[in-house]
């Protein structure tokens, strides 16, 4: 029992050396598109499936929004520094402030998309704005 | 206990990991680990320990019990330890295989897949919830057919160490003999990908054979990039939702479903639903097939 807590504490030493290497070797950089090609790829493996028709990508490639035919918008929300496909509902908010938009439900995301930003927008709060 | 050759092979786990951290991080990959993915990465497998010691002495009384049946008085002859590994490496591929076609087994595997990283780290995902998922069942045969226990206990170790390092994009390919006996990181990264084509493909543990033999191989195609993690993935470092998630998703299921249709929620593939309104792998590989035939 006392060898097998050792080697449990043991353990728990090395992980939490390992991630702090990690943290300073700087494995800790936001995620990054770095194209709507590489944003569509990550569309398409939605799953259901999400083809987009539409897209918009962030000026510094946080993050991009994009339609399919059927209406569906979708976002790819950082995660680490990759990221994950989210679907919006049809009654989720879009504001456009300033070229960005922000979408309710998801507080830590904004997109810069510039004069793009209007077009996404399911309220007008943006159009006096922008 | 009998003797158990992963306690020995956890420091150079840590050591090999510590090499491919420096091994990245200065050839520029600064996308291959993310630290808190590592940290959940790293935690699951220090779960694991716990969860392996808690359950690890019912599987071996199982398989003494087994063993009372056996067929053959095999014994500890040296010709039985070769022959062992190889069996227990073909009841590996077939409990895996199993693992990714019934959601049972899945909900118990699901975690060493949940990662969008594929590194070192990422094979110390292993599971917390196996002895529930039954997943002991798989390596009874061998001790019915009379290999002594202790042998199979640590021949399955020896095949988890193997697949330690298989768990890496730094190595490419390898020597064309070895990549076709032997499971390799360029057959292993086919079995982490979300990719449509390559879901549900290459279970095997050690010998890439099996999968060659039943139909399951795929090779890794250089020209389509592949992304990791599971289908719907999960977007959170908490460790015990990467854990349960699946076994919770289970649970909601049967709950909701008619009652006709309850238990194959547990016992049908990951992605059937009684309504048709998710996707199964091979749905999703069709669906992909149709999309390239319409380019």
């Amino acid at each position: 029992m006392n060898g097998q807590l050792l080697q449990f504490v043991g353990s728990l030493a090395a992980v939490t050396a390992l991630v702090v290497v990690t943290w300073l070797l700087g494995f800790r950089q936001p995620a990054t598109l770095s194209s709507e090609a590489e944003a569509r790829d990550l569309f398409r493996l939605a799953p259901g499936g999400f083809e987009p028709i539409r897209l918009g990508l962030d000026a510094q490639g946080r993050s991009a929004i994009a339609a399919d035919e059927a209406g569906r918008k979708a976002v790819l929300v950082p995660h680490g520094n990759q990221f994950v496909f989210r679907q919006l509902s049809p009654a989720s908010r879009i504001d456009a402030v300033d070229g960005r938009i922000t979408i309710a439900g998801l507080p830590n995301l904004a997109l810069e998309l510039g004069e793009e930003a209007k077009r996404w927008a399911t309220t007008d709060i943006g159009a006096s704005n922008s | 206990m009998p003797f158990d050759p992963v306690s020995y092979a956890i420091p150079v786990f840590v050591a090999l990991i510590l090499g491919e951290l420096l091994w990245t991080r200065f050839s520029g990959q600064h996308q291959a680990y993310e630290w808190r993915d590592t940290g959940t990465s790293l935690a699951i497998g220090l779960g694991s320990t716990v969860a392996g010691a808690l359950t690890g002495g019912l599987t071996a009384a199982l398989l003494v019990w087994v063993h009372g049946f056996a067929l053959f008085s095999i014994g500890w002859v040296w010709w039985a330890w070769p022959l062992c590994f190889v069996l227990d490496d073909l009841a590996y591929y077939v409990f895996h295989r199993s693992a990714h076609r019934v959601r049972w087994f899945w909900a118990s595997h699901v975690n060493h897949h949940s990662s969008q990283h594929y590194n070192l780290s990422t094979a110390l995902r292993q599971s917390w919830t196996g002895f529930i998922a039954l997943s002991f069942i798989f390596r009874l045969p061998l001790a019915l057919i009379g290999f002594e226990p202790g042998m199979i206990l640590v021949c399955v170790g020896f095949n988890l160490i193997y697949q330690f390092w298989i768990h890496t994009e730094a190595v490419k390919r390898l020597p064309r003999w070895f990549e076709a006996v032997m499971n390799t990181p360029s057959h292993h990264r086919v079995h982490h990908a979300v990719n449509a084509r390559y879901l549900d493909r290459n279970y095997a543990g050690t010998f890439i054979i099996w999968d060659r033999m039943f139909g399951t191989f795929v090779p890794e195609d250089d020209e389509d990039r592949i992304r990791y993690g599971i289908v719907s993935q999960l977007g959170t470092f908490n460790l015990f939702r990467a854990v349960f998630h699946e076994w919770i998703g289970i649970g909601r299921d049967v709950w909701r479903a008619p009652w006709r249709h309850k238990l194959s929620y547990m016992w049908r593939e990951p992605g059937w639903s009684h309504d048709g309104s998710r996707e199964t792998s091979e749905m999703i590989r069709a669906r992909w097939d149709k999309s390239r035939t319409q380019e």
